[in-house]
């Protein structure tokens, strides 16, 4: 009877009360609620965005990768035959393996330009401590993942980057040929070794990177998004009643704890959705437009069948390796390599992923912390300097 | 105080059997990650050439088909063999690994005095000996573990086994 009584029922009626079953079981709507009405900063929302599209951009990659995962083959002699199968028969699936190609630039740029945001804003600074450092976890998981997966085709490029980048741990001083022999499968690069770094591609480092991630947002969400220190100026004659007003009226997450009052709540929020949201994939599909397109009319290139005795080609490294490739010209002789190479770019990775500890002043504005802001600009002048002598010395080959 | 050490005890035995499987699975997963370093070399002498063959203070490429000596069975993998006939009767075997970042060198007669082994990658130089004179590589070309028998016409018969004679 109540089935029948159900069914006479007009549609949307129908619809609603299904809905509301669902709800009062799954509490889906307060779920949504907490998801999307979160207070956050006026202005700088498209700065904000940055972080977002990230995430946009992982989850295509994730998209775009089940979809070569449906036609690769992870084989020593199949791999390549597989793609090239893809790319010379299969219009839709060169195009799904452009915007793999093209997705990881975008997102290894707009991941530089996040962290740069979040550099010039002071908004690693306490409480958000944890969110700099997991963040830059990601960062180097997102290049782990860039350079494993340009192994993967076993054309030229692919064989040799993995050559290269395998050979890298020799450097390390006792344990680092057993390392490479890990990685490897043995002293050369072979079967064992694309299986196992197929294996990193597609599970070990899309897993940490996942879990991460979880951290990373569970970490916004429990401190608010930080903004930048124009959003907790005063202007009125009494600063500290009007300081105490903001908190006292903040909206969640804010006010933010653990902070100064005058970092503990912005002057003007706005809810996450719509205000922000709308940004945030504005940014986003201006971005996975760009894939879309370039996916299609560039692609991704596939050299020659891999040749390990092949006297003429010559390997290049992908644009985002070209400074640690230029690096690697400075330092002649064992010592110097490990010391200059893997010293230094291991400092400098712990030094980056450290910089809330470093960073201990309460000024947030960029002209009042020139002592980090110079240095953090000095060296990302030298990256970028590396990679321009690094593309020249390639273009004159 | 029973109450307290009843809790105590379900906590230890939580964490005991924690621990139980955190060694039972790690054991096993351990294992199979670092096997490749105990696997036992599958070696095998190739044929290079006759020494007879190769011209006189010239370093001439040769591709040997080599057993690849890792995983399952599979097709043999081509490896650079450069041969370096001295004057002096010396004879050297040389892998083309740059010692740098293993690279593909090749042989170019237009270096140096007398020609140069090049690096592509970051322009590692090498005499024809192997011996690095120039750019970041840290030591010589490797030498591929070889041995050089008279055939009975005579000629003496270059094979090379697929590993270096040292470690790069």
């Amino acid at each position: 009877m109540a089935v029948l009584r159900f069914l006479a029922r007009p549609l949307s009626r129908r619809l609603r009360s299904g809905y509301g079953w669902v709800d009062e079981r799954a509490g889906t709507t307060s779920m949504l609620h907490k998801g999307l009405y979160e207070a956050v900063p006026k202005r700088g929302g498209w700065a904000y965005a940055l972080g977002s599209a990230t995430l946009a951009l992982i989850l295509l990659q994730l998209f775009t990768g089940i979809f070569l995962l449906l036609d690769y083959v992870p084989s020593f002699n199949q791999a390549f035959d597989s793609l090239h199968y893809l790319e010379t028969s299969d219009r839709f699936g060169s195009w799904v393996r452009g915007m793999h190609l093209w997705g990881a630039y975008v997102l290894i740029l707009v991941i530089g330009l996040h962290m740069l945001r979040t550099f010039l804003s002071a908004s690693y600074k306490r409480p958000r401590e944890l969110n700099w450092v997991s963040g830059a976890v990601l960062f180097f998981l997102t290049l782990g993942l860039a350079i494993t997966g340009a192994m993967l085709p076993m054309d030229n490029a692919g064989y040799w980057t993995a050559v290269v980048v395998t050979n890298i741990p020799h450097y390390i001083p006792f344990i680092g040929d057993g390392i490479r022999s890990l990685w490897r499968g043995s002293d050369f690069v072979g079967p064992v070794t694309l299986t196992r770094t197929f294996g990193i591609h597609i599970w070990v480092l899309p897993f940490l990177l996942f879990a991460l991630i979880g951290g990373h947002l569970m970490l916004l969400r429990r401190h608010g998004e930080f903004g930048s220190w124009v959003n907790y100026q005063t202007d009125t004659d009494d600063p500290e009643r009007e300081i105490t007003e903001r908190i006292l009226k903040a909206e969640p997450p804010y006010p933010t704890k653990r902070t100064g009052r005058r970092w503990a709540a912005p002057r003007d929020t706005v809810d996450f959705f719509p205000d922000q949201i709308f940004k945030d994939i504005v940014i986003s599909v201006v971005l996975i437009a760009v894939i879309f397109v370039m996916g299609y009319i560039a692609g991704a290139p596939l050299d020659e069948r891999a040749d390990p005795a092949t006297l003429t080609y010559v390997p290049t490294p992908e644009w985002f390796y070209l400074p640690l490739d230029q690096m690697l010209l400075l330092y002649p002789s064992n010592y110097l390599i490990l010391v200059g190479g893997l010293g230094l770019v291991g400092i400098g990775a712990t030094l980056l992923t450290l910089l809330p500890f470093l960073d201990r002043s309460h000024a947030r504005a960029p002209l009042r912390r020139p002592e980090v802001i110079i240095p953090g600009l000095l060296l990302a002048l030298a990256v970028v300097m590396l990679a321009v002598l690094g593309a020249n010395r390639l273009f004159n080959l | 105080m029973t109450r307290y050490s009843r809790r105590r005890a379900l906590i230890t035995g939580t964490a005991v059997g924690g621990a139980a499987i955190g060694l039972m699975l790690s054991i096993p997963a351990i294992g199979f990650v670092i096997s490749p370093l105990f696997q036992a070399r599958r070696n095998s002498w190739v044929r290079v050439t006759t020494l007879e063959s190769v011209p006189l203070e010239t370093p001439t490429p040769f591709t040997v088909s080599v057993p690849i000596d890792q995983g399952p069975p599979g097709e043999p993998v081509d490896r650079v063999v450069y041969v370096v006939r001295r004057r002096s009767g010396r004879v050297y075997v040389l892998s083309n690994t740059c010692s740098h970042m293993q690279c593909n060198v090749h042989w170019d007669p237009k270096l140096g005095a007398s020609g140069q082994f090049l690096c592509p990658c970051h322009g590692g130089l090498y005499d024809i000996t192997g011996l690095n004179v120039g750019g970041p590589p840290p030591s010589p070309l490797p030498p591929w573990r070889h041995r050089i028998s008279t055939l009975p016409d005579g000629s003496r018969l270059l094979e090379i086994e697929n590993q270096y004679a040292e470690n790069v």
